[in-house]
């Protein structure tokens, strides 16, 4: 079939170290060229309507931005001590405060390696200094950094929504219970492990502290109030809500926190108040720190969105020459079940998670599945889910493994270290993909409440 | 897949293909081109937006990527805005009057009309009148007063929803169930088989009968695409046009009216209106016609009238 | 931060990027202010904020080819040697200025009937241009109304009708620009990998710079 020889040119293009997105849109461009007689133009004209006509991808963009303005702004820092304050006097409590720490970074950002970088450059250094060691504080890390796609908001759920055209509240609402539930085991996984191990446990913070680095912290967190009330509450939609979140990400780190923008100072030094500098309501806007953050998401979205966009143009000429209707046939005439499907679907998303971005791999394999699993009776919004922890765990599998290099990074450890260091997490993230694939009620339980049961329109 | 030899009909549409009129319609299409043409011409349909949204199959069209379409009336407003014509509330009291204006001189002049800019139109196809529904109960217009109405992007539809003191707002299709059960926007206008298709009736306080505007589609190819068939071949796939066409516009009334009842089994609230109700409406919407008069042609708006005097007789 | 500034274009893309997405936030969130606030409406914002979108993605994408920012595997190019390296990395960039050549013809041929102007004839490689065409000047956008000072366009591509709304040639003008330029940075890019200046066409991964600040960062406590 020509379409082994496609995906053949696509994955051999990759390898010898021609760009992703270019890989995705040559093969593509050649196919269409050869196979079908369609024209150049309607490639343009693709390309264009992956932002003009997928108008959820906007939902990109914004959530980058708040994640960066969050970033650079302080809010990590704030959450990490209001963690440790909560669970730091538990065996293995700092570890364990860095995963809480990670789970409500995730909340606010919709990016893994973000959420690595954001708590992984403070907790890893703290955890070192109270004695652990540099393979267990990154393997922690790099585990619980995945689950910043998984715990709304989530970047990759609204890659998959924007492809297969399901609901991004839907999805948002699906990853809540599985997000907790992966952060809870990893947690207890740490817990055993620091039993066993004899690992540091920090002391008691006093509720004083605790009352106090909640009230920092909760600047930043009230952002979960306003994404979540704010979709559920029907101010504004998904997509909108990323914009909101920007905004109020901006606006906490220079008025608030005051850690960037004209009121920022040097380390050490407190802030200056708006009171004494008024005109820095204006100024914020195009200050240097608000320009660079913009610049540094606008990079970031465009190598991303790039990719998108060229995985568009392949799915248009498989759609184009009817190719998920022949694997389906093809796949249904063989007598698969659900549960078979499943297992194919598993084993598809995580050699693809080997080599390939997330968010391309998502656009790619799901509209070829999304037909056969409507097919076979299977919930969208759980294969949805099941894809995004496919997504996760090749997130910290090699060779390619965002999360990977970034702790790689964060901690100065080479690759191999941290793959060696983030095994035995992988395991429990291993179950954890099992249990959600055939428990379909962790990642539907909560939507359907919420929402009613899922519409189906073929 | 299509064989040697034969020529190759891409058809993309947007909706489902077993449930929608249109749908339905593409689907009946499709069967008969590939028994009765086989040889000499292969159709192949493209349903739910999966080649080609409304906004970009015809320009695709014009660029040879795709011949066969059936955008919404409100899409060709681009080529001529006679075309709004059908979007104007209270312009055709049923889908008697719209048929008869379609088929009427009027109505197949506007077929013809968009030829300078590639386009040539086959066939209207029927979806059915609109009803309106909202977070609230609807009876009069003053109960859409400041309402957020989704509407379709024209300009006609814009200025109705503020005519009833709604505001309008704009929103991709995908988005609009989301924002009905969440509150983003109060309220929508739509047919029956959409309303029930799209489930807006299990987000919506209930529907108001108010057959206040029509949906219908124009099944359209390029120009240059059919000067270049055969005279054999256009002809013959021209009246397997025509046929489906009879077919399943004398049915899309029927399925409506199914849709209709369907609502109202999976217990959805339907309203009707009294005459007064009725004449409220109209005396609230109507003068928006005057504002797109220039546009639809003063001539069109009489015929239309003119149709309804006959039909109402 | 980002890394320092080398020249004036340097400035005006990174501006230009900067600009787009905070155009793009602000506009977006206007539309939830009016809507949600005011009961009111943008009605052009979301169509106005994809064409951004758009246009920031599209012309962002050669400055990535500048920067060497694109995603990419290197799994391969570090194993082998250094001259197996860059003999792959010369068919890469081959690969790359073929396929932006092809999007460029095919942007062109997209967007110059929009603008009254011919496309080219040939199915892979331009072979000339069509004699006979229907422009498109005329086609406008949905929502984007003509703001007055574009009024000119109208004697230009729309036989002196009035435009209601933008005209796609507008927003679909991106195309051949920046197929464009990317065409002229993959060139770029090849020279460089040509001369040793640069190993590879690829970031493997897309945080680098993250991991630099992030290292310095776990450095400085
Ligand atoms: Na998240
Ligand atoms: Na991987």
């Amino acid at each position: 079939m020509e379409v082994i020889l496609l995906f053949a040119m696509v994955i051999g293009l990759l390898l010898i170290g021609v760009p992703i997105a270019v890989s995705l849109g040559f093969s593509s461009v050649l196919f269409l060229l050869w196979f079908s007689d369609s024209s150049l133009a309607s490639v343009a004209q693709t390309l264009f309507n992956a932002f003009e006509g997928h108008y959820t991808l906007l939902a990109i963009p914004f959530f980058i931005l708040a994640s960066s303005f969050m970033s650079t702004g302080g809010v990590a820092r704030r959450i990490i001590r209001f963690s440790i304050a909560c669970v730091g006097h538990f065996h293995g409590g700092l570890a364990i405060a860095g995963v809480f720490a990670c789970m409500m970074f995730a909340a606010l950002s919709g990016s893994s390696p973000a959420t690595v970088v954001a708590i992984g450059s403070i907790v890893i250094a703290g955890m070192r200094q109270v004695g652990y060691t540099k393979e267990f504080a990154a393997g922690v890390i790099c585990n619980a950094g995945t689950l910043g796609i998984l715990i709304p908001p989530s970047i990759v759920m609204v890659v998959y929504a924007a492809a297969v055209e399901v609901s991004v509240g839907r999805m948002f609402l699906a990853g809540v219970i599985p997000g907790l539930l992966a952060g809870t085991m990893l947690m207890i996984g740490i817990y055993v492990m620091a039993r066993v191990k004899g690992l540091p446990k920090g002391d008691r913070a006093p509720w004083s502290e605790r009352f106090a680095a909640a009230r920092e912290a909760g600047w930043g967190l009230f952002l979960i109030v306003i994404i979540l009330g704010g979709i559920y509450g029907g101010i504004f939609t998904p997509t909108e809500a990323a914009a909101v979140a920007a905004i109020y990400a901006w606006f906490i780190a220079s008025f608030v926190y005051r850690d960037m923008g004209p009121l920022a100072t040097a380390e050490g030094q407190s802030n200056t108040s708006i009171l004494k500098k008024p005109q820095a309501l204006f100024t914020a806007i195009w200050h240097r720190d608000t320009v660079d953050t913009l610049f540094e998401a606008g990079k970031l979205t465009v190598t991303l969105l790039f990719v998108i966009a060229c995985a568009l143009i392949l799915k248009h000429v498989l759609t184009d020459e009817q190719i998920p209707q022949q694997i389906t046939k093809a796949m249904l005439a063989a007598g698969l079940g659900p549960i078979a499907f499943l297992v194919v679907v598993n084993v598809i998303l995580l050699i693809g998670g080997q080599f390939m971005e997330p968010s391309g791999l998502l656009v790619i394999v799901a509209p070829l599945v999304f037909p056969i699993a409507i097919e076979l009776g299977i919930d969208p919004i759980h294969l949805g889910i099941i894809m995004v922890v496919n997504m996760e765990i090749g997130m910290i599998t090699p060779p390619v493994g965002l999360n990977l290099f970034v702790t790689s990074g964060v901690a100065g450890m080479p690759m191999m270290a941290v793959v060696r260091a983030a095994l035995p997490f992988l395991a429990i993230l291993f179950v954890f993909l099992i249990m959600i694939t055939y428990i379909p009620i962790i990642s539907t339980f909560l939507p359907n409440m919420i929402m009613g049961p899922e519409m189906i329109t073929k | 897949a299509c064989e040697e030899g034969e020529v190759v009909v891409k058809f993309a549409h947007v909706t489902n293909s077993d449930k929608h009129p249109k749908g339905i319609a593409a689907s009946l299409l499709e069967k008969r081109v590939n028994e009765e043409m086989n040889g000499k011409m292969c159709m192949e349909v493209f349903p739910n937006s999966t080649l080609y949204d409304d906004n970009k199959v015809l320009e695709a069209m014009l660029q040879g990527d795709v011949q066969l379409a059936a955008p919404s009336l409100s899409k060709f407003e681009k080529f001529t805005k006679q075309f709004r014509i059908f979007d104007l509330p209270f312009m055709f009291n049923d889908m008697n009057a719209v048929n008869a204006y379609q088929a009427s001189d009027a109505g197949q002049a506007m077929l013809d009309s968009m030829q300078k800019r590639g386009l040539q139109g086959l066939a209207y196809w029927h979806n059915g009148m609109k009803q309106m529904s909202a977070s609230k109960p609807l009876l009069l217009p003053t109960d859409a007063n400041g309402l957020k109405f989704r509407v379709q992007s024209s300009d006609v539809l814009v200025a109705q929803m503020e005519a009833i003191g709604g505001s309008p707002q704009k929103m991709k299709f995908a988005e609009v169930y989301g924002a009905l059960q969440t509150g983003v926007v109060d309220g929508q206008e739509n047919t029956w088989s959409n309303i029930y298709g799209k489930k807006f009736f299990e987000v919506q306080d209930g529907i108001t009968e108010t057959n206040h505007g029509i949906i219908d589609y124009l099944l359209v190819a390029s120009v240059d695409w059919l000067d270049g068939l055969d005279a054999e071949v256009r002809d013959q796939f021209l009246s397997i046009v025509g046929e489906v066409t009879e077919a399943r516009n004398s049915e899309a009334y029927a399925v409506n009216q199914g849709a209709k009842q369907s609502v109202i089994d999976a217990g959805g609230t339907v309203r009707e209106l009294t005459a007064e109700q009725r004449a409220a409406w109209v005396e609230a919407m109507k003068p928006v016609w005057t504002k797109f008069e220039g546009d639809v042609g003063a001539d069109n708006i009489e015929a239309a009238q003119k149709i309804n005097m006959s039909m109402s007789n | 931060m980002s890394q320092k500034a080398e020249s004036w274009t340097d400035r005006l893309e990174e501006t230009l990027i900067a600009s787009i997405l905070g155009l793009m936030t602000v506009v977006t969130f206007a539309n939830v202010v009016a809507r949600y606030g005011f009961n009111s409406n943008i009605l052009w914002a979301v169509e106005f904020t994809v064409f951004l979108f758009g246009w920031m993605v599209l012309l962002g994408a050669s400055y990535a080819v500048k920067i060497n920012a694109h995603l990419g595997v290197d799994a391969i190019l570090n194993i082998v040697s250094p001259k197996s390296s860059k003999t792959l990395g010369m068919i890469s960039v081959a690969v790359c200025i073929i396929f932006s050549f092809l999007l460029l013809k095919g942007a062109w041929d997209y967007w110059a009937n929009f603008a009254n102007l011919p496309a080219t004839t040939g199915r892979w490689f331009p072979t000339g241009f069509e004699e006979n065409f229907r422009g498109k000047g005329w086609y406008e956008t949905d929502d984007v109304p003509m703001p007055a000072i574009l009024g000119f366009m109208e004697g230009m591509f729309n036989d002196g009708d009035e435009y209601e709304k933008l005209p796609r040639l507008l927003p679909y003008m991106v195309l051949p620009i920046s197929m464009a330029l990317l065409l002229f940075r993959f060139c770029q890019a090849g020279l460089k990998l040509w001369r040793g200046e640069i190993s590879m066409l690829i970031v493997s991964h897309e945080a680098e710079d993250s991991i630099e600040e992030a290292a310095q960062y776990v450095k400085d406590n």
